[in-house]
């Protein structure tokens, strides 16, 4: 091709990497938001076999997810509602918030009553229906010990409207009867270990996960707490919430991405400036990788909408992969010295770079088939990346560095590769090849038998502790569950879907009292199943069958003639109906415990509280129909275990390829030239086992990637010697320039905040290194050795 | 430890005229000195929905810091154990029967009245206003919710007596009256194995 031709085409890359640059700007920065994701959950599959389990899940993170729990705590009861009022105050007046519940509207107990004396011979507790249907059941006695009660007897309930008490026992069980947290001076308000708490909830105005809202909603509580604990010293504040555990995450993966970018950054840079002696091969070496990177996530962005953050921490370690491309070819111009021509330099490297190139698509395609979105997001990522830059080698840079390189290689470099290339290439062959291969798995023997394997979920999502000991504390205060596990019950119709729901609170009620459990919250507690309603009319129709008895019996006890007829005419009343329920003001704290999915799909959600143990939990939903336990950390936890031993596989069949590919290629060499990362691979998995590290899915995966990248470095070895018969060493020089590249950007990686990353980072470290110490290994013997 | 009480009251009841605080002090330290209390009762009640007032008789037995024994033997026989938030029934056999659990309705009330009795006032003045008159010979303390969540449903509660409390009035908004009076307030002495038993005594 002539020089226009080429630079015609590098203009031509030119304008589209410039246009990349800009659709990137416009697609971060154009829209109102920045597409980030840091919904650490978002990048998980769906766990969950029943598909309404999902959409459980999801309307559960909703309801407890996109709000603030905040616990106003201090010794001093008066200065702990004052700066819990004046706290929601300050929090109403930021637009940051939907809705602040601090002090609660005025409101009668009549409103808690009125709306269920309809339904009032329908609704009996538990104990109630029991005593009632005993052949000694005395109505008589039950009215006089109820007109009796010591202090007070028309709490709650009146005496005309509940002679007996029913209603009010029934009520009794309400979760609002039951919550630690009682009204008090118009607060919500608990009482212990000498402290006063008092709750104040924020909804927030989007989603917990959106930059933007986090933002705002942190700021606003600052300012807004500042000024309500600045009177009342001693003051606490106790927070809990989606929002700030994504916070969290969100700042230690931007400590991640720029620790690990600048930091890479720099160390390459440093590294470039010594081996090359010049600022040129630098800043070309920089282009090749940013356009890469910025084609990446373009295509990302373009694909998926948006870009998961782990996504990006990565694309920050993937700086030292791409950059091995431009390393290559500036190394060969190098080494050309005054010779250099810029065409047949990059026929010069084509082969390596295509054939490395093709390794790591294959690694990473294989990565692209778990079905995590964040590592489909990853593949994407890399794949597009290592493509661009690639070709940015072959299009831009020979027009970029079409001069002759000034100086060649640092030479302190070349020495120190020439010097442990020959050691190695010593040890490599013959039989003290073979002995030393045993030596090293020999040692690595024991390594591998220690070998453990760990699946939690808390890889993921390890939250930092002050928040997540506030969150217990918080719990603990309020009895509010934990919200990662609960029980979906199912059915074809809102009466079926009840009738179960009561066949699990009958085993949870067991559970209870063998003081296994504290408690938990269902609609079936709120709303009995029609049959249940029905049951409780039979058990009292025998004391009603018979009105003027029954009038007799209120009477006799005291109760006014016409208390008592008014009475009998509300029986027996009406059974009270999910719809009347969803429709009484006292049900909205409660409503998404339903869901009606239409098509005759509802389901119900029932919250166990005070038990952790989920075996137990489990256990209790054993043998009923359409009845389970979701929980989802388990469930992810099981999917983690389930791809491990599939990533496993796969790196077999990765395996498999990339030698069929060498064998290709080098016919009976393909096992030397396997060897290196085969090696890396075994070894540090031994150093692993010797550290006490069990292997985790990012283990695994980050092996895939040491498999492409640790082939690329036996490529580079074996197709660059030829082309530096003349410098014995600066062929492995510009290896070892790769490796360290890689190792000061994907090795930072075992400094991140978040274990996944971590231990994607040090296996890269241990596997990258120790591949690329051996891969004079993959030299043929016949190399001239002095 | 009485003047641990006597330095809490002063800081609580601040509020307070001096010569109230020092009556409500003096009542409260006088009937915490009586940890373990026996007596009669006759409560009767007076409820709009009722056509003549309620009566029952029986005894009480006061432990101070575990709550006390509802013991009812006229117009029928029942015992029911009041203690911290729980009320218990305890039958024929002996075995205590979980009635109600949690702090609402009957039990705060209890609550309140176990912690006054006990010298402990804190939860009754953070609910409570306490207009106090009298002598420590024959006083009176009368308690009005402080919340008007409260004060919907419950006018007041009236505390008379000498050494011992005497009678216990409590007015509620919906026009129910109950008035209990004691009488033969003795201290209690031992304790049998099953109030023991039943208040928790260790």
């Amino acid at each position: 091709m002539s020089m226009r031709g080429l630079h015609l085409r590098a203009g031509l890359f030119g304008v589209f990497a410039l246009s990349t640059v800009v659709l990137g700007l416009w697609l971060l920065f154009g829209n109102h938001s920045v597409p980030i994701q840091t919904d650490l959950l978002a990048m998980l599959p769906a766990t969950e076999r029943h598909p309404l389990a999902e959409a459980a899940v999801d309307r559960l993170a909703h309801a407890n997810g996109d709000r603030m729990v905040l616990v106003v705590a201090n010794a001093d009861d008066d200065a702990a509602k004052a700066s819990a009022r004046e706290l929601g105050k300050a929090l109403s007046r930021e637009h940051a918030f939907d809705a602040v519940t601090a002090e609660l509207p005025p409101f009668d107990l009549d409103q808690f009553v009125a709306p269920y004396l309809p339904y009032r011979f329908s609704l009996l507790s538990a104990a109630d229906r029991t005593a009632l249907t005993q052949p000694a059941y005395d109505p008589a006695q039950a009215l006089a010990r109820r007109l009796n009660e010591p202090f007070i007897a028309g709490i709650g309930t009146r005496l005309q409207d509940d002679p007996f008490g029913w209603l009010q026992h029934w009520l009794d069980q309400q979760p609002w009867s039951r919550s630690p947290l009682v009204p008090e001076d118009d607060l919500l308000t608990a009482h212990q270990d000498g402290l006063t708490y008092v709750m104040v909830i924020a909804s927030l105005r989007g989603s917990s996960y959106d930059d933007g809202v986090q933002r705002d909603a942190l700021g606003a509580l600052d300012r807004a707490w500042h000024e309500a604990s600045r009177d009342h010293p001693g003051s606490q504040l106790l927070r809990t919430g989606a929002v700030f555990y994504a916070a969290a995450a969100r700042a230690g993966a931007e400590r991640d991405m720029h620790v690990v970018g600048l930091t890479s950054t720099l160390g390459i840079a440093l590294l470039l400036l010594w081996t090359f002696r010049s600022p040129r091969p630098l800043l070309v070496a920089f282009l090749s990788t940013a356009v890469g990177i910025v084609s990446a996530l373009v295509a990302t962005l373009l694909l998926f909408g948006q870009i998961h953050l782990l996504t990006l921490v990565f694309g920050a370690a993937l700086l030292g992969e791409a950059v091995d491309y431009s390393i290559q070819y500036l190394c060969a111009r190098a080494n050309a010295g005054a010779t250099w021509q810029p065409q047949r330099g990059v026929q010069q490297v084509r082969p390596a770079l295509l054939l490395a190139l093709g390794t790591s698509l294959l690694g990473y395609a294989l990565l692209g088939l778990v079905p995590f979105p964040a590592l489909r997001q990853m593949a994407c990522f890399a794949m597009v990346g290592m493509t661009v830059s690639c070709l940015s080698v072959f299009w831009l840079l020979p027009v970029l560095s079409a001069a002759p390189a000034r100086r060649s290689l640092s030479p302190q470099l070349v020495k120190l590769a020439r010097g442990w290339q020959q050691h190695v290439m010593r040890l490599a062959h013959g039989r003290l090849g073979l002995a030393v291969l045993a030596l090293l798995l020999a040692i690595a023997a024991p390594g591998w038998w220690r070998v453990g394997h760990d699946d939690d979920i808390h890889l993921l999502i390890a939250p930092p502790a002050a928040l997540a000991q506030q969150e217990a504390r918080i719990r603990a205060i309020t009895g509010l569950g934990n919200g990662s596990q609960f029980y979906l019950v199912t059915g074809t119709t809102p009466e079926l879907t009840l009738q179960r729901e009561e066949a699990l609170e009958q085993r949870l009620q067991s559970l209870v009292d063998q003081r296994q459990l504290g408690g938990w919250t269902g609609v079936a507690g709120m709303v009995p199943s029609a049959q249940r309603q029905r049951a409780n009319q039979a058990a009292l129709a025998p004391w009603f069958a018979s009105g003027a008895s029954m009038e007799a019996t209120l009477v006799q006890a005291g109760i006014k003639a016409s208390v008592a007829n008014a009475y009998l005419a509300g029986w027996p009343g009406d059974v009270l109906k999910i719809d009347a329920w969803l429709s009484m003001p006292l049900s909205i704290p409660f409503r998404y415990l339903w869901m009606n999915q239409g098509d005759h799909s509802y389901a119900s959600l029932v919250l166990p509280q005070g038990q952790d143990d989920v075996a137990v939990l489990r256990a209790a939903a054993d043998g009923l129909q359409d009845v389970s336990l979701v929980d989802k950390p388990a469930s992810v936890s099981a999917l983690f275990g389930r791809y491990r031993q599939y990533a496993s596989l796969w790196l077999l069949a990765a395996l498999a390829l990339v030698g069929a590919v060498f064998t290709w290629r080098y016919g009976r060499a393909a096992p030397r030239v396997l060897a290196p990362p085969l090696l890396g691979i075994g070894l540090a998995v031994a150093a692993l086992g010797y550290a006490g590290q069990p292997l985790t899915l990012f283990h695994w995966m980050a092996l895939m990637l040491v498999l492409g990248v640790g082939a690329n470095y036996a490529v580079f070895m074996r197709e660059g010697e030829p082309h530096t018969g003349h410098l014995p060493g600066a062929s492995y020089a510009s290896v070892l320039l790769s490796a360290v590249t890689a190792l000061l950007s994907f090795g930072l990686l075992g400094l991140s905040t978040m274990p996944a990353l971590q231990h994607f980072g040090i296996t890269l470290l241990l596997g990258i290194g120790i591949t690329a110490l051996l891969a004079p290994a993959s030299l043929p013997a016949s190399e001239p050795s002095p | 430890m009485r003047w641990l009480i006597v330095a809490v009251l002063s800081v609580l009841a601040s509020g307070l005229h001096a010569q109230e605080t020092d009556l409500l002090r003096q009542v409260l330290a006088e009937l915490a000195a009586h940890p373990r209390v026996r007596a009669d009762f006759t409560q009767s009640r007076e409820n709009p929905a009722l056509a003549q007032p309620q009566l029952s008789q029986g005894q009480l037995l006061f432990v101070s810091g575990n709550g006390m024994l509802w013991q009812v033997t006229q117009p029928y026989r029942e015992t029911l154990a009041l203690t911290g938030t729980r009320t218990a029934r305890i039958d024929d056999h002996g075995h205590l029967q979980v009635v109600r659990n949690g702090d609402r309705g009957v039990a705060q009330v209890s609550q309140m009245l176990q912690s006054m009795l006990a010298g402990q006032p804190e939860e009754a003045l953070r609910q409570f206003d306490v207009e106090a008159r009298g002598s420590t010979s024959q006083w009176s303390l009368r308690f009005t919710p402080r919340q008007q969540r409260m004060a919907r449903v419950l006018s007041a509660i009236e505390l008379s007596g000498n050494e011992f409390l005497q009678g216990i009035d409590v007015e509620m908004q919906g026009g129910e009256r109950t008035q209990i009076r004691f009488s033969g307030t003795r201290d209690a002495g031992t304790l049998s194995a099953l109030e023991a038993r039943a208040l928790g005594v260790p």
